[in-house]
């Protein structure tokens, strides 16, 4: 089997893609405050078409607060999955705002930028909620493999 | 470059970004259990899932008739679309049946969505969506089959096993409750029941190995009333028939993810359940399986099992007999009809759930021989490892989940056919959580297969009339007082027929195949027919011929001109 390459070419726009591919990025950790909210900052930085981290790990379902800073010298927008309702973000350059999601778990989400200049080009993130479903909602019965 | 940034304030309901008004008129606060018992009492509106807890579909509506049903046009489409990456991103279908409730239709899409909808013009008043995870394991695609409605809530369930509680005025979480393990394949489509003061659910997941379930929670709450399990432990009736020395009983399947009937003077809940696993091989599960594939008959107050009939006992074709249980009363009778996956269509006894009789409803039928009492005699099914077994019905069954109907002014059955074989090749694999735990490699026919509407006189189990088509029906029927039968194609054609000839009457193509329930309703004396369109789900399963078909995301409202 050939060598795994890094393939930086991947990780920038108008490399070996046009945009950026999906999915590639930094992964972080939301930090649990004392009163349960789960909250992390995520930042577009410049020319790199990507959210970061790229991917945000929480330890539960449960509300998440954003902090969302865009350091790119070009407009996007982040739509983020909430129970309720899609949320909508509009982020200008140089521009930071704030989100509030709920969140079950577990499970990962997607979100990402829905200006026409962005779509299909980069700055799609994953959101992964980690933990088990609660005692009540499992099944009665012994534990069973998992892969 | 300013080095303070841009204030981008704080991230807003995608909603606010449309014209949804965000409040419907408060209707709903009326609903409780009396209306609900005495729904076809009120015909403008269509309140529970099946129109009433009898399961009929049927409807006293005749303004709109075979007499003038030519001249029905469409008078609003209700398009939902599509946002970003989404769970079962390709597998979406609008398989729900919208209720009704004094001008205002409630019904739910797919991944996690649901509206409140103004029936007479089809603005939408408001929107819910519940984040649904990209990863939750889909037994058979992004698809929810609608929502109860009751005491100013509406109910519904989520793919990744909650049932939740929304304010129908505003759309809200009032409660949510999580009722099923994702991490064990578990997911959630059925549309709830309201019964007394419970709203009840079921679980999906029969492609994984789950143990299949149903729930009552209460509908104030959402506090848990009980849980029935349809596969029994070690030691409770019904055990003796799943091997007494292994596991199997912990992933037996049997879910529950078809809305139950109701009887209220029997206070009886009619399941049907879904297929053992693995589905296809039979060896690691000996014996009839219990409760799978079967109707069963459940207290609605204590959630315990009272009688039952098993369809296809030790099920090596993947003949799930989650569809409806159709009540009602003949010559003195108290009747159940069930239309199965294995191709025959049983009359039941519904206070014991014997079986009155058994006939085929579908031509091409091999897999075995069930006598008119509904003994089986298994003949084709596949046994030794690797090899290739083909059989009829294929796995998608004879008739899908879509629901039959019934019309007491003709007295007759109706029901959508899919007349479709499959090849399944045993393939064991070793059991883990989450992951599809067939058995088997399957391949449902491409070009062989045809489809039809026919309608069936339960006092003989005799065929009365049959609408033949290219393709076969996978599209819930409705009936009137208006003497109809309507439904949809897979190719998109919604159609209406004489209920008591067959012939066909009308015909609208909506763009996209029907895999859905319609329902209908009055307002302001006005009758409207309303059809979601939205073709998808498990197509591969049923009708791979049409995979390739354009989704679609549209309800159409229908009514004569004014």
């Amino acid at each position: 089997m050939p060598p795994v390459k890094p393939m930086p070419e991947l990780d920038k726009q108008n490399g070996i893609t046009l945009g950026r591919i999906l999915g590639r990025g930094n992964v972080g950790e939301a930090e649990e405050g004392s009163d349960g909210v789960m909250r992390a900052t995520i930042r577009i930085p410049e020319d790199e078409l990507v959210y970061d981290p790229g991917v945000l790990i929480v330890p539960h379902g449960g509300v998440i607060e954003l902090e969302l800073i865009n350091d790119d010298k070009n407009t996007h927008c982040a739509v983020l999955p909430s129970n309720g309702d899609t949320q909508f973000i509009w982020l200008v350059n140089h521009s930071k705002g704030t989100a509030t999601l709920e969140l079950d778990g577990p499970g990962y989400y997607w979100y990402g930028s829905t200006t026409g200049n962005d779509e299909g080009r980069g700055l799609t993130g994953a959101i992964v909620v980690g933990g088990e479903v609660p005692p009540e909602a499992k099944l009665d019965r012994p534990p069973q493999p998992r892969p | 470059m300013a080095t303070e940034y841009v204030d981008a304030g704080t991230a807003i309901p995608y909603a606010a970004l449309s014209a949804s008004v965000g409040k419907a008129p408060p209707v709903a606060k009326g609903v409780n259990y009396d209306r609900i018992l005495n729904a076809r009492s009120e015909p403008q509106n269509w309140l529970t899932y099946y129109g009433a807890y009898d399961g009929q579909r049927y409807s006293p509506l005749d303004q709109i008739n075979a007499g003038n049903v030519d001249k029905l046009v469409p008078q609003w489409v209700f398009q939902a679309g599509n946002l970003g990456l989404r769970s079962g991103a390709t597998t979406y279908a609008w398989e729900a049946s919208p209720l009704i409730v004094d001008g205002i239709m409630y019904v739910s899409g797919w991944d996690g969505q649901c509206w409140a909808v103004d029936a007479a013009n089809g603005n939408e008043l408001w929107r819910y969506r519940h984040a649904s995870p990209f990863d939750v394991s889909l037994c058979c695609g992004n698809v929810n089959r609608g929502v109860a409605v009751a005491d100013g809530k509406v109910f519904m369930t989520t793919l990744n096993a909650h049932v939740i509680a929304l304010d129908a005025e505003t759309g809200k979480k009032v409660w949510d409750q999580p009722y099923g393990d994702v991490r064990a394949g578990e997911s959630a489509t059925v549309a709830p029941l309201i019964v007394k003061d419970m709203v009840i659910v079921g679980s999906s997941g029969g492609e994984f190995g789950s143990r299949g379930h149903t729930d009552a929670f209460k509908l104030e709450t959402g506090e848990r009333v009980w849980r029935c399990y349809m596969i029994p432990k070690p030691g409770e009736p019904g055990s003796e028939t799943w091997p007494d020395d292994g596991e199997a009983w912990q992933r037996g399947g049997a879910n529950c993810w078809i809305t139950p009937t109701y009887d209220p003077d029997l206070n009886l809940l009619y399941y049907g359940t879904g297929n053992p696993c693995p589905d296809f091989d039979g060896g690691v599960r000996e014996g009839d399986n219990l409760f799978t594939d079967s109707g069963v008959a459940v207290d609605a107050d204590t959630g315990e099992i009272k009688a039952h009939f098993q369809y296809t006992p030790h099920d090596l074709w993947d003949y799930d007999s989650v569809m409806e249980h159709l009540l009602f009363d003949l010559d003195g009778q108290k009747m159940a009809a069930h239309f199965d996956k294995n191709g025959f269509m049983y009359i039941l006894d519904r206070t014991d759930m014997s079986c009155i009789r058994a006939a085929p409803f579908v031509d091409r039928i091999d897999w075995g021989e069930v006598d008119e009492k509904g003994n089986v005699t298994p003949l084709v099914f596949p046994d030794a490892e690797g090899d290739p077994v083909h059989f009829w019905p294929g796995p998608a069954g004879a008739k899908e989940w879509t629901h039959a109907c019934y019309n007491p002014n003709t007295e007759l059955l109706y029901v959508p056919v899919q007349d479709v074989g499959a090849t399944a090749t045993r393939r064991r694999r070793e059991f883990k959580e989450s992951i599809p735990y067939w058995g088997a490699g399957v391949a449902v026919d491409g070009e062989d297969q045809t489809g039809y509407v026919s309608a069936y006189d339960p006092r003989t189990g005799q065929e009365r009339w049959r609408w033949e088509n290219e393709h076969c029906m996978c599209s819930s029927l409705l009936t009137t007082g208006g003497n109809l039968v309507l439904g949809g194609e897979p190719t998109g054609e919604f159609n209406a027929w004489n209920a008591e000839t067959g012939d066909q009457l009308w015909s609208f193509q909506c763009g996209s195949g029907h895999h859905s329930s319609p329902s209908t309703y009055s307002v302001d004396g006005k009758q409207y027919i309303v059809a979601p369109s939205g073709w998808g789900g498990w197509a591969e399963g049923f009708l791979p011929k049409m995979l390739g078909s354009s989704h679609g995301s549209a309800l159409f409202a229908f009514a004569l001109p004014d």
